[in-house]
C-alpha cells in the first residue's frame, strides 16, 4: 500500500534524503507560503465579512488552512521535491544469504523443520530474482560461517548457533569483496548471550544492512523450560547448598510440577512447586546436602508435563566440586563461658570444622583446646601473619579490644581484607562496644556501626526472631522448609542475655533479630569486607538452646555448625583456580586462571604456575600458566578440551622450591545441548540486529518484499540516485482531498 | 558404802555430760550462729555468667550426719551449706577470670530451672533418690551438656547408696577411675598428684578417711564424646575442706587441693 501511494518503499524514505531540485532558494519558498497564507487569510476575512451567513472563526479558520495547505503544496511541486538515496548497482554487488543450520533449526511446525521452511521461502522465487539483481552467494550460519551450494542438501545439525561471533568473523573475512546487504535466515537462538557490540561496530563500520527474516514461533503454546540452575561451585563435604532454579512456561499456568536435583541416579533433593503465569520467570529454591567430596554433576530439572512441545529443555547440568579439606578456626575467648562450651561441643560433630581455642583461664594463664601439638599458640594469640592466616576463620568473645597489641589487632583486619577470612564476633561483657571495639582499627571491618557507649551488654533475656533476608539464609536454616523454618525460630528458647550491638551498616545484611522490651535489636549480621567477611552475634546466651530444648533437638548444633560453616567455607587457599564458565557448549575453549599468594598472602608475581588436567579417554595435559600484566598473583592459560565429558585440573604454584598449594577445579564440555534451550524464535535478538545495521525484520511469508528494499544499502558497489516525489499518487490525492472538502465545507456552511 | 555407790554412779553421767556439753559448745563455737554466719555480701542477687548451683534432692532417709553448718531439718543435701559455697565462690572470683555470682543457687531436678544452671553440685549422695521425673529430668540434662560433681561419702555403704541413685539416672554407662593425666586435673591447675582430702572430723580424730573409705577415688563418668559429666570425688570432703579453710586448725594443704580440685572442676565443666 505504502509503495502504491508513494512509489517507493518505505526503506528508500529511511535511507534517503529529501532535497528540492528547484532552482529557487528555499527560503524563497518559504516566504512565498507565508504571504501568499497570509493574504488568503485578509481575502477570505474581508470577503466573509459582507457574506449573507456570518461564519464564526474557527470556521474561518478551517477554511483558510485548507486553502493555505493547497497553496504551499502547489507552491512545493513547484520546487520539485525529490529524495537521493543510495542503491546497489546491479549485478556489481553481492547479497549474502546466511542459513542457519544449527539443530533448533531442526523443530517442526506443521510438519516442515524450520530450516526447510527457509529453504522453501528462498526457493519460491526470491533467489531467482535476487540472482537478477545481485551477486548472490549461499553460507551456512551455526559457529561459524560457511560456504553452501545447494540449500536444498541443508541439514540442521550443527551443535549451536554464535551468531555474532560468526558475522563478526564474515564481516572481516569478506572485507575485500563488495557486500551490499546480508540476509539472515535463522530463528535467533543463539546460545553465546546475544550480539555485542563489536559485532554490530563491525556491520556498521561496514554499512552492511543485515536484513533477518524469523523463523519458529515466538513463544510455544505448551513448554516448560529451565532457564537457569544458580548454585555455589564450591563446598565443603557434608555442607548444605541452596540452588536457585529459573524456570519460564507456556500452557501450563498454575499447573503444579516437581523440580529436582540428582548426582546421577540419585535424588538429592525434590520439591513440588505450583507454575506461575505464561511467559513471566519464576525462581524456585532448591535445598539439599552436597554429600561426601568429589567433583560432582548435578543436574537440575523440572518434571516433564504432558504435551510439552520440547521435551529437551526440562533439565540443566552443574558442577560442583565437594571439598574434603578440613577448615580451621581459631576461637579466642576471654573469660570462661557457656558459649564457649556449646561451641565447641557443637562443632565436634562437624568432622570438617576444627576448632583450636585459646581461653584465658586467669589473668595470666590460657588454655588451649583443639591445638595440633603442644607447640601451636602456647604464646597466645599470633603475633605473625604466618601464623594467623593458617587458619580459615576467627572468633572473638569476650575479648577486649585492647587485649590484643596495636599489631595484633592489625593482623586480624588484614585476616579479613588480605587473606579473604571470616571473623565473628560474639556479644559479651568484654565485647563489642563494652570492649572498645567501635575504636579499634577493626571497627571498619565490622557490619555494625557499634554504639558509643558502655554497659551495652545485658544479662536479661530475649527472643529471636528471623528477618526475611535470614528466613532465606542457609546460616540459620533449622528447618529445610522456610516458612516452617520461620515459626521454629519464634519458638526457640529465649537466650540468657543480649548486647546492643548497634546499626547495621550499608551492604551488612541482619538475618536474625532479638526482641526486648518492644525493641527489635540485630542479633547476627553478616557482611562480606575486603576478601572476607564478618559477623556479629550480639549474645552469648543461644547455649540455651541447647540445654532447654528437648534431648535429641539439633536445633542448637546445627545453628552454630552452619554459622560456622559460612564463616569459612569461601576463605579462599593461597592457590586459587578458576574457569569463568564450568560447562563449555560444544566449544572446548576455556580460560584457566589462577591467583596465587604466598604464606601472608601477599600476591606472588613470579611463581612457577602449572596445571594438570585429566580429561575423558585417558585424556592428560600439562599447561603452563602465565602470568598476568599489571595483575600482581594473577595467572592465565588458554586451553581446549579436545571431546565432550568432565575435565579435572589440579593447578599448583611453587617459588622459590617452596610448594604455595594447590587448587582443585571441575569442568565439562557439553556438546548438542545448548540447542536444546531457547528454541523459540528469538523475535527480539533479530529485530535489534536489523534495526541496528539498516536492515529490516521481515516474517517468512513478506520474503518477496524484501527484493524491492534490498538494493536501498550504503554497503558495497552503490549509486546515488535521485527520484522525483511531484508524481507521487499521494500528492494528487492531497490536492483533491484539500479542494473537495474545502468545497464540501463552504456548501455546508453556506458559502458558496 | 552408800555414797560411794552413788558417786561410781553418778560419776559417769557427768563424765559423759561433760564431755557432751564440751563438744556441744566446741561445735557450737564452730557452727555457733554469729561467728560463722556467712555474710551476704552486696553483690548477692547479681545477675553473672556462673552460678554454683546445689543440687536438692529428697533423701532416701533422713540424715543426722549434718554437723556442717547449715544442718537445719536435717536434709543431707544441704551438708556444709552455705558456707562452704560462698567460700569456695570467692576463691573461684579471686583466682580465674571466671565471671561467678557470689551467692549459691539451690536447683532441684522438679522443674526445667535446673537446665538454667549447666554446672550442679551434690553432696551426700549416698541418700540421694529420684523419682522417674527426676531421674529422667537429671539424665537429660546430663547428655545435653550439664556436668554434676558429687562429693562427701564415704566407704562401701555410701558407694551403694549413690549408685542406687545414679543408676536410675544413667543405668548404661561404666563408672571409671580418672587417671593422673586426664585433663580434668590439667584445665587449670596440674593436679596429678593428690591426696585425700578429709572433712573436718580430721580435727578431732587425725583421720583422713570416715567409715571404710580409706582412699580416696576420684571417679567420673563420660558422655560419648568421652567427656566427664558427672564427676565423683568418693572417700574425701571437699565441701568441708572448702568451709573450713579460715580456720586455724584445719589443715591448709586439705584446703588448697580442695579449691584446685573444684576450680579445675568449674573449668572443666565450662569447657567440655
Amino acid at each position: 500500500m505504502f509503495q502504491w501511494l508513494f512509489n517507493y518503499p518505505v526503506t528508500a524514505f529511511s535511507r534517503g534524503k529529501f532535497v528540492l531540485l528547484g532552482p529557487w532558494p528555499k527560503t524563497v519558498l518559504c516566504l512565498l507560503v507565508v504571504a501568499l497564507a497570509t493574504a488568503l487569510a485578509l481575502v477570505i476575512r474581508l470577503r466573509l465579512r459582507h457574506a449573507a451567513t456570518p461564519l464564526p472563526g474557527w470556521r474561518i479558520a478551517v477554511l483558510w488552512t485548507l486553502q493555505s495547505s493547497l497553496v504551499a503544496l502547489l507552491l512545493l511541486l513547484l520546487w520539485q521535491p525529490a529524495i537521493t538515496v543510495a542503491e546497489l548497482k546491479p549485478q556489481q554487488n553481492i547479497v549474502a544469504i546466511l542459513i542457519d543450520d544449527s539443530r533448533s533449526m531442526g523443530a517442526a511446525e506443521h510438519g516442515t523443520t524450520r530450516l526447510a521452511q527457509a529453504v522453501n521461502a528462498l526457493q519460491s522465487g526470491v533467489l531467482d530474482k535476487l540472482h537478477q539483481q545481485f551477486q548472490v552467494r549461499l553460507y551456512t550460519i551455526d559457529t561459524q560461517v560457511t560456504p553452501a551450494l545447494d540449500p536444498s542438501v541443508l541439514r540442521p545439525s550443527a551443535p549451536a548457533t554464535h551468531l555474532g561471533d560468526s558475522l563478526r568473523r564474515f564481516v572481516a573475512e569478506t572485507s575485500d569483496l563488495p557486500i551490499g546487504a546480508i540476509v539472515l535466515l535463522s530463528d535467533g537462538s543463539d546460545n553465546s548471550g546475544g550480539i555485542d557490540l563489536d559485532t554490530i561496530t563491525a556491520l556498521r563500520n561496514r554499512r552492511i544492512p543485515v536484513h533477518t527474516v524469523g523463523f519458529g514461533p515466538e513463544t510455544f503454546n505448551r513448554d516448560i523450560e529451565m532457564d537457569d540452575a544458580v548454585v555455589s561451585p564450591h563446598s565443603m563435604a557434608g555442607s548444605r547448598l541452596n540452588a536457585w532454579i529459573t524456570i519460564h512456561q507456556h500452557g501450563f499456568a498454575r499447573q503444579p510440577a516437581t523440580i529436582e536435583v540428582r548426582d546421577g541416579a540419585k535424588v538429592l533433593a525434590s520439591r513440588s512447586i505450583v507454575l506461575g503465569a505464561d511467559g513471566k520467570l519464576q525462581s524456585e529454591n532448591l535445598l539439599f546436602s552436597a554429600g561426601d567430596a568429589g567433583a560432582k554433576p548435578l543436574q537440575f530439572s523440572i518434571s516433564l508435563l504432558p504435551g510439552e512441545e520440547n521435551r529437551l529443555n526440562n533439565s540443566l547440568t552443574r558442577l560442583v566440586n565437594v571439598e574434603p579439606t578440613q577448615k580451621r578456626i581459631l576461637y579466642m575467648e576471654g573469660e570462661p563461658r557457656w558459649v564457649y562450651k556449646f561451641i565447641r561441643r557443637a562443632e565436634d560433630s562437624d568432622q570438617l570444622v576444627q576448632i583450636a581455642s585459646i581461653l584465658r583461664t586467669t589473668e595470666n594463664d590460657i588454655y588451649r583446646q583443639g591445638v595440633r601439638n603442644a607447640d601451636e599458640l602456647k604464646d597466645g594469640f599470633p603475633s605473625s601473619a604466618e601464623e594467623l592466616f593458617a587458619f580459615q576463620g576467627l572468633i572473638i568473645g569476650s575479648v577486649q579490644a585492647d587485649y590484643f597489641t596495636p599489631a595484633q589487632k592489625d593482623l586480624i583486619h588484614q585476616f579479613v581484607d588480605r587473606r579473604g577470612g571470616g571473623v565473628l564476633f560474639l556479644g559479651g561483657r568484654f565485647s563489642l562496644a563494652d570492649g572498645g571495639w567501635g575504636s579499634s582499627s577493626m571497627a571498619d571491618a565490622l557490619p555494625v556501626n557499634l554504639p558509643n557507649r558502655r554497659n551495652t551488654f545485658h544479662r536479661a533475656s530475649a527472643t529471636v526472631e528471623l528477618t526475611p533476608p535470614g528466613m532465606d539464609s542457609l546460616i540459620c536454616r533449622l528447618i529445610d522448609d522456610p516458612a516452617r523454618n520461620a515459626e521454629r525460630w519464634k519458638t526457640l528458647p529465649f537466650l540468657m542475655d543480649y548486647q546492643e550491638a548497634g546499626t547495621p551498616k550499608p551492604g551488612a545484611v541482619v538475618l536474625a533479630e532479638m526482641k526486648v522490651g518492644g525493641r527489635n535489636l540485630p542479633f547476627l549480621t553478616t557482611e562480606n569486607f575486603g576478601r572476607g567477611r564478618t559477623a556479629v552475634l550480639a549474645s552469648s546466651g543461644n547455649w540455651r538452646w541447647q540445654m532447654s530444648l528437648p534431648l535429641g533437638d539439633t536445633s542448637h548444633d546445627r545453628f552454630w555448625q552452619q554459622l560456622l560453616r559460612w564463616l569459612v567455607a569461601d576463605t579462599p587457599d593461597q592457590v586459587v583456580a578458576s574457569v569463568p564458565n564450568q560447562i563449555l557448549f560444544d566449544d572446548g575453549q576455556v580460560k584457566l586462571s589462577a591467583a596465587v599468594r604466598d604464606k601472608t598472602y601477599l600476591p606472588t608475581s613470579d611463581a612457577t604456575v602449572e596445571a594438570h588436567i585429566i580429561g575423558p579417554g585417558g585424556i592428560s595435559a600439562r599447561v603452563d600458566l602465565s602470568p598476568v600484566p599489571n595483575r600482581a598473583g594473577e595467572y592465565q592459560a588458554q586451553w581446549t578440551a579436545p571431546q565432550s565429558g568432565s575435565y579435572l585440573t589440579e593447578v599448583t604454584a611453587e617459588h622459590a622450591g617452596q610448594d604455595l598449594g594447590r587448587s582443585v577445579l571441575t569442568f565439562q564440555r557439553m556438546d548438542g545441548v545448548a540447542e536444546n534451550f531457547h528454541m523459540e524464535q528469538n523475535r527480539d535478538l533479530l529485530e535489534r540486529l536489523s534495526a541496528d545495521t539498516g536492515g529490516r525484520y521481515w516474517r517468512p511469508q513478506q520474503l518477496s518484499r524484501l527484493l524491492s528494499q534490498i538494493s536501498y544499502s550504503d554497503a558495497g558497489i552503490t549509486v546515488h540516485e535521485t527520484k522525483a516525489l511531484w508524481n507521487m499518487p499521494i500528492v494528487f490525492l492531497m490536492m483533491l482531498l484539500l479542494t473537495l472538502s474545502q468545497w464540501l465545507l463552504r456548501r455546508k456552511w453556506g458559502v458558496v | 558404802m552408800k555414797l560411794r555407790r552413788r558417786i561410781s554412779v553418778v560419776l559417769p553421767f557427768v563424765a559423759s555430760a561433760c564431755v557432751f556439753f564440751s563438744l556441744t559448745s566446741r561445735a557450737y563455737q564452730w557452727f555457733g550462729s554469729n561467728p560463722h554466719d556467712p555474710v551476704t555480701p552486696g553483690s548477692a542477687n547479681e545477675k553473672a555468667e556462673f552460678s554454683w548451683s546445689r543440687l536438692h534432692y529428697t533423701a532416701a532417709e533422713r540424715s543426722f550426719a549434718g554437723f556442717g553448718y547449715g544442718y537445719r531439718g536435717s536434709w543431707s543435701w544441704s551438708r556444709d551449706y552455705p558456707k562452704a559455697d560462698r567460700q569456695f565462690l570467692m576463691a573461684l572470683r579471686r583466682l580465674t577470670r571466671t565471671n561467678a555470682r557470689s551467692t549459691e543457687q539451690v536447683v532441684d531436678l522438679d522443674s526445667d530451672d535446673i537446665f538454667n544452671y549447666p554446672w550442679i553440685y551434690a553432696v551426700q549422695v549416698e541418700n540421694w533418690s529420684f523419682t522417674d521425673a527426676e531421674a529422667k529430668r537429671l539424665h537429660d540434662y546430663l547428655l545435653k551438656g550439664g556436668f554434676l560433681m558429687v562429693d562427701d561419702f564415704h566407704g562401701t555403704s555410701d558407694w551403694e547408696g549413690f549408685l542406687s541413685g545414679m543408676r536410675m539416672v544413667i543405668p548404661d554407662r561404666p563408672i571409671e577411675d580418672l587417671s593422673n593425666d586426664d585433663e580434668i586435673f590439667h584445665v587449670l591447675y596440674d593436679l596429678g598428684d593428690r591426696f585425700q582430702v578429709p572433712g573436718e572430723q580430721y580435727v578431732m580424730t587425725g583421720r583422713t578417711y570416715e567409715k571404710d573409705g580409706y582412699v580416696a577415688k576420684w571417679r567420673g563418668i563420660r558422655d560419648d564424646k568421652g567427656r566427664v559429666m558427672v564427676a565423683i570425688c568418693h572417700n574425701m570432703h571437699l565441701g568441708d575442706a572448702w568451709e573450713w579453710a579460715d580456720s586455724p586448725e584445719y589443715p591448709e594443704r586439705f584446703a588448697s587441693l580442695a579449691f584446685r580440685i573444684g576450680i579445675n572442676y568449674v573449668v572443666y565443666g565450662m569447657t567440655h
